[in-house]
């Protein structure tokens, strides 16, 4: 990112190679929709280049690369809602294929899961999307929200315990 | 220790990254407390079935032309104004600019895909295809090995998530995701790592590896993850080997549980 900042704006295909697939995990987890999530990967990268003159040293560029990530995701949310989309593509694998039982109850279990997901609220979600998929420690999530470690431990166990709320909520025909 | 301090907590200890002091006060806790054990359990398995939860596809090709198109754009961009503020000329009536570029490179991009799609493919038989393809497989599997050979946890996780996106993977990628659960010092990696592997449940030898590193793990959370790959696997040997793990008091309580409701599920 130093090269980028410096004037060398190529090298921005680089770090995009690097780091476009955990930040589309990321933005798909929160939306829930694929084609907004590839929209707002190209933002992020956009506004890296706009704003490459932020970009300190003594930080991470993950870090610095969420906070942006973060922005573009509410600005989306600020235009369009925070609508929940649950795409016909992605509850496929929760169809009544034939298969053992216990396989077909799980694929069911995991669209109630993913459902109890999207219905948390923003922050809570974020805060299980960056640890349990992006797999950032309590101190890497905390560096991008902007509190400390602690706090994180606290939200996190507290957004887990809704989201197992959320998820007996789900009807299990769903 | 009080119910309300072991939330905070949870995780790490699931995990298996507490310090000892610590982990001994939870242990006390949990030994005399019901409701913590049924919290720790009922933590753990939604840590996995969180984990279980397919990545979502991603179309990298499309995404980094289209970012190419638009960096490009912007490129030229900063160096047209730059050349029109050094001439101080006045802004032409129709600038070539970035958004118009993006939109062209969109259309062509669809355009291509288009021909890709309607224009008759080679026979499958044709040998240089059949070579090209091979050359792919063999070098998306050495990227695989390679990044779970990496320092960084991450990116040992994605090499976990791209052994996924292998079409046949050989034996060596089945070895290396075994050895990864074995021994990766990261819980996430080491959980991706039983997910992974579940596609190759069928196989007796991997059945055999997650079984034999199951007594290894030190986190809990890792031992559900591999009690429910066991249980999905349904091997001839899955009863005894639950059976077994409901019997060694050696074992984290929530991970006998998760046995002993394994060994009701398959009907014992």
């Amino acid at each position: 990112m130093r090269s980028v900042r410096e004037g060398d704006l190529a090298r921005m295909g680089v770090l995009f190679e690097r780091h476009h697939r955990p930040l589309f995990d990321f933005l798909y987890r929160m939306t829930g929709d694929r084609g907004a999530a590839e929209d707002l990967v190209q933002d992020v990268f956009v506004r890296m280049l706009r704003y490459r003159a932020t970009y300190r040293d003594d930080g991470k560029f993950e870090t610095w690369m969420f906070r942006i990530a973060r922005n573009v995701r509410a600005d989306h949310f600020r235009k369009h809602g925070a609508a929940v989309y649950v795409p016909e593509e992605d509850m496929d694998w929760a169809t009544d294929a034939p298969g053992p039982a216990h396989i077909l109850e799980r694929a069911r279990d995991m669209a109630r899961l993913k459902r109890a997901l999207q219905a948390l609220r923003d922050d809570r979600r974020e805060l299980i999307v960056m640890v349990r998929y992006q797999g950032m420690t309590h101190e890497q999530v905390g560096a991008v929200l902007g509190v400390d470690a602690g706090t994180v431990k606290v939200r996190f166990h507290r957004a887990l315990k809704e989201l197992r709320d959320a998820f007996t909520r789900v009807p299990e025909g769903d | 220790m009080q119910c309300t301090d072991l939330g905070p907590q949870m995780l790490e200890y699931l995990a298996g990254t507490l310090p000892d002091d610590r982990l001994a006060e939870i242990r006390a806790h949990l030994a005399q407390c019901q409701a913590c054990r049924d919290e720790v359990e009922a933590t753990a398995e939604l840590w996995n079935e969180l984990g279980a939860a397919p990545s979502p596809r991603l179309e990298s090709a499309r995404m980094r032309a289209r970012f190419d198109a638009a960096l490009q754009g912007y490129i030229d961009g900063q160096t047209e104004s730059r050349v029109v503020s050094m001439a101080a000329a006045p802004r032409p009536a129709m600038r070539w600019q970035p958004w118009l570029q993006l939109s062209g490179a969109a259309a062509l991009l669809v355009i291509g895909v288009g021909l890709g799609r309607f224009m008759p493919s080679a026979p499958q038989s044709n040998p240089d295809i059949a070579l090209l393809r091979e050359e792919l497989r063999d070098t998306r599997q050495m990227v695989t090995l390679s990044l779970l050979q990496q320092q960084s946890a991450s990116e040992r996780l994605k090499g976990v998530t791209t052994s996924g996106q292998l079409e046949q993977p050989g034996t060596e990628v089945v070895t290396a995701l075994l050895e990864t659960l074995r021994h990766d010092p990261n819980v996430n990696v080491r959980l991706a790592s039983v997910d992974a592997l579940r596609r190759f449940s069928s196989r007796e030898t991997v059945r055999k590896g997650v079984v034999d590193a199951l007594p290894q793990q030190e986190s809990p959370l890792v031992q559900i993850a591999m009690v429910d790959f066991i249980l999905e696997a349904s091997g001839p040997e899955t009863r005894k080997v639950l059976q077994q793990l409901v019997e060694d008091m050696m074992l984290n309580q929530a991970v006998r549980s998760r046995a002993e409701r394994g060994l009701r599920q398959v009907g014992l």
